[in-house]
């Protein structure tokens, strides 16, 4: 799947949360968002998923479904939501159900039978690592990290195109972070599907991505291609001039 | 810690109290609610001016004075004023927990807390009574200084109360059944101390006393009140300190829960799945499960005082009034927040195709599934004649074609979360468009009904109604997608609302 956005911007108040002239991913590609806390990752995951009114601009998806060329706007037509999975926070969660309940909710609207979701939940068992099926537990009485692994996983179920997910890596312990990492370079290259991924873990993001865009203040001011060791010494120098800039003020 | 830096704590804790009250969310955002409390404190304000006044003019002139008789009855004011507490005042462990880390003594909080409750002005809401009563009835005998001392007295009495209140409440949090010990404690005491001896009533008598004995600035009155006020204040305190630590280790208690699969649903593809998730979210949602729980009871209830009773018979708007509450308060009582506890998780939902639409069909197919109950119930008057089959056929459909469509609008506009697992009390309040909505569900069927009773006769208001009815009913796949497409035009003001209530 192709996202384009054009000419994007959004405000909340005086405050410019967003203001990306051009912007295209393309098929295929695991990007990595990262930038610090304000730099307006998730609101441009929300503008996206259409969770969130641009004050101008447009998001595009467009690529090939089942042989077939697709094409829409994201806030004007529903029909990118079949083929694009995502897991922003909590408020994506129906908490009261448990976590099998959950995926066969999920499945079943998504026109995928038992046998196939019990098939799909299997490539997941490394990393649920026997803490979330079999729990008789409600979603709302799991751990964040539970929770967290509840909701990737349910953006996974559909074997999405596209895949949007905000700050994986959090509440994760360290041996899910890397499940996490592998599952998300093999769902990459098994699928073929873009993968947008915003983090603060620099280094999980730079293992993993093949391109890294950085956000500040709502724009983007740098889009590395994949150069592990220039893209790595240019975005750890970044954070440093950041910390250092900072830290000057105080 | 010297007298300034108390004083200061104390300020500053006060003025957090009162922010907490001001800028809850719900509270800032709903003009009306704010308006509609200040009409009904105001209102009860004027109905206990008035029973003073009346009061005083209807003990005028018998055998005892008429602020004998008023004191005298002092332990049914603190019954009335011990049961609406419960309503108004929360315990100082709820609040204190925000300010535990903090490099401030527990024990001045919690006497800040328990100082703040007893100089609440909840405590003087009463003097709406007193002022006009002890006005006409105390200075003539006492001139005004005894008026003073009983108005003082009697507000001493509730911040007692307050404190009677607050041991009991709190030993409720901890288990719900000693709520039955204070009740039977004031029924014990009311009989034997005012109806077993009528010709010496001597709680009657002594809290008559009492209270002349504050008109006459008695010391002794004060030194009882004291006596009951501070050992009280003193148990209280060493209760709370506990309770801090009951409430910061307080846990929701996780049951294991068994999956349920509902497969008996499966056959109605995904329609069936949003069933299975609206049963799923009446069986395991403490909110949703008591609105649920007393619109059923209200429902069984007015059904079988009509069933079974000839209370209504002989008024013809109750019986309107009834047949048609059977039917639309379950209603009523769930779709005036319809969507609000899906805020929860509205971002998963609308990440996917259509979802509200097949929910929306769910929660109406739902409602016309429990419209069964009262069809079952209304057999009863049905065989008793005291409506006809076409009467309740007609409320049933009135309320699928009519009443339903009517409140389902409200999933448009409905932009606040309630929090699934909360109180009642906190789990978010109705807003204007909603009070406004449920109004007019309940009362508009009832006055159609009612003039076409009125103006024609029963079989053709049913005839009509069914008529109405069936329409709306048959027209449902068309009004909900008429809402879906409203609500998706909305559908960032509303998110957005929803995600600033969770």
């Amino acid at each position: 799947m192709n996202l384009t956005i054009e000419k994007l911007t959004k405000s909340f108040g005086e405050k410019i949360a967003l203001d990306i002239d051009h912007y295209a991913i393309h098929t295929g590609e695991l990007i990595g968002l990262v930038g610090n806390n304000g730099a307006g990752k998730t609101t441009l995951f929300r503008i996206i998923l259409d969770l969130l009114h641009a004050d101008s601009g447009c998001v595009t998806i467009d690529g090939m479904v089942d042989g077939q060329p697709v094409s829409c706007d994201t806030s004007k037509s529903e029909s990118w939501k079949a083929y694009t999975g995502a897991f922003v926070d909590a408020g994506f969660l129906i908490d009261y159900l448990t976590p099998e309940e959950y995926f066969r909710f999920l499945a079943k609207i998504s026109g995928i039978s038992d046998s196939v979701l019990h098939h799909r939940l299997l490539q997941f068992d490394g990393f649920m690592n026997g803490e979330v099926l079999g729990q008789k537990t409600l979603i709302r009485n799991l751990s964040m990290g539970n929770k967290q692994k509840v909701g990737i996983i349910g953006a996974m179920l559909h074997y999405p195109q596209l895949l949007l997910l905000d700050e994986p890596f959090n509440f994760l312990d360290p041996t899910s972070q890397l499940a996490m990492k592998y599952l998300l370079e093999t769902y990459s290259k098994e699928q073929r599907a873009t993968i947008i991924v915003s983090s603060h873990n620099l280094t999980h993001t730079l293992d993993i991505c093949s391109r890294i865009t950085l956000l500040e203040h709502g724009q983007i001011i740098k889009d590395y291609d994949k150069d592990y060791a220039l893209l790595t010494s240019e975005i750890e120098a970044y954070f440093k001039g950041v910390t250092l800039e900072n830290n000057k003020d105080v | 810690m010297t007298l300034s830096q108390i004083w200061l704590l104390y300020r500053s804790i006060s003025q957090n109290q009162r922010l907490h009250a001001r800028r809850h969310p719900m509270f800032e955002k709903n003009l009306v609610m704010k308006i509609l409390s200040y009409i009904f404190i105001a209102f009860w304000a004027v109905y206990l001016i008035a029973i003073g006044v009346s009061l005083y003019q209807a003990f005028e002139g018998t055998a005892l004075e008429a602020f004998d008789w008023v004191d005298g009855g002092m332990v049914w004011f603190l019954i009335i004023d011990f049961l609406t507490r419960f309503a108004m005042q929360e315990t100082p462990a709820q609040n204190i927990k925000q300010y535990k880390l903090l490099n401030i003594p527990t024990g001045f909080l919690l006497h800040t807390f328990l100082l703040r409750m007893g100089l609440q002005p909840y405590n003087l809401f009463w003097t709406f009574f007193f002022i006009p009563f002890g006005l006409l009835a105390v200075p003539q005998f006492y001139g005004i200084t005894g008026f003073v001392g009983f108005i003082i007295g009697w507000w001493l009495m509730f911040v007692l109360n307050s404190y009677w209140y607050l041991f009991w409440r709190t030993l409720i949090n901890r288990q719900f059944f000693i709520f039955l010990i204070p009740l039977a404690l004031y029924a014990i005491v009311a009989y034997w101390g005012i109806f077993y001896d009528e010709a010496n009533p001597w709680l009657f008598n002594g809290t008559a006393l009492l209270m002349r004995g504050f008109c006459q600035w008695n010391p002794i009155s004060w030194l009882i009140v004291a006596v009951l006020i501070v050992p009280l204040y003193m148990v209280n305190h060493r209760l709370q300190k506990t309770a801090i630590y009951v409430e910061i280790a307080k846990t929701e208690v996780v049951r294991q829960v068994k999956t349920r699969n509902m497969t008996f649903l499966d056959r109605f593809g995904v329609i069936g799945e949003y069933l299975k998730l609206e049963i799923k979210s009446t069986m395991r949602n403490l909110v949703v499960r008591k609105q649920f729980l007393t619109g059923t009871l209200c429902m069984l209830m007015l059904c079988g005082l009509f069933s079974f009773t000839d209370v209504y018979d002989g008024m013809p708007f109750m019986r309107i009034f009834i047949c048609v509450y059977c039917f639309t308060c379950l209603g009523v009582m769930t779709l005036t927040t319809i969507l609000c506890a899906e805020g929860n998780y509205i971002d998963g939902l609308m990440v996917r195709k259509e979802t509200v639409l097949a929910l929306l069909k769910a929660k109406y197919y739902f409602q016309c599934l429990m419209l069964l109950v009262p069809l079952g119930f209304s057999l009863m008057p049905i065989i008793e004649e005291k409506i006809t089959w076409m009467t309740a056929l007609g409320c049933l459909l009135f309320a699928s074609g009519a009443v339903f469509p009517f409140l389902f609008q409200l999933a448009v506009y409905n932009d606040s979360t309630i929090h699934l697992n909360e109180k009642l009390t906190k789990a978010g309040r109705d807003t204007k468009v909603q009070m406004m909505m449920s109004a007019a569900a309940l009362f508009l069927p009832m006055f159609v009904m009612y003039a076409l009773v009125e103006c024609f006769n029963d079989q053709v208001a049913a005839i009509s109604m069914i008529t109405i009815g069936l329409i709306g009913t048959v027209l449902h796949p068309l009004w909900l997608r008429n809402i879906y497409k409203r609500f998706m035009k909305r559908r960032y003001q509303n998110m957005d609302g929803f995600r600033n209530s969770r």
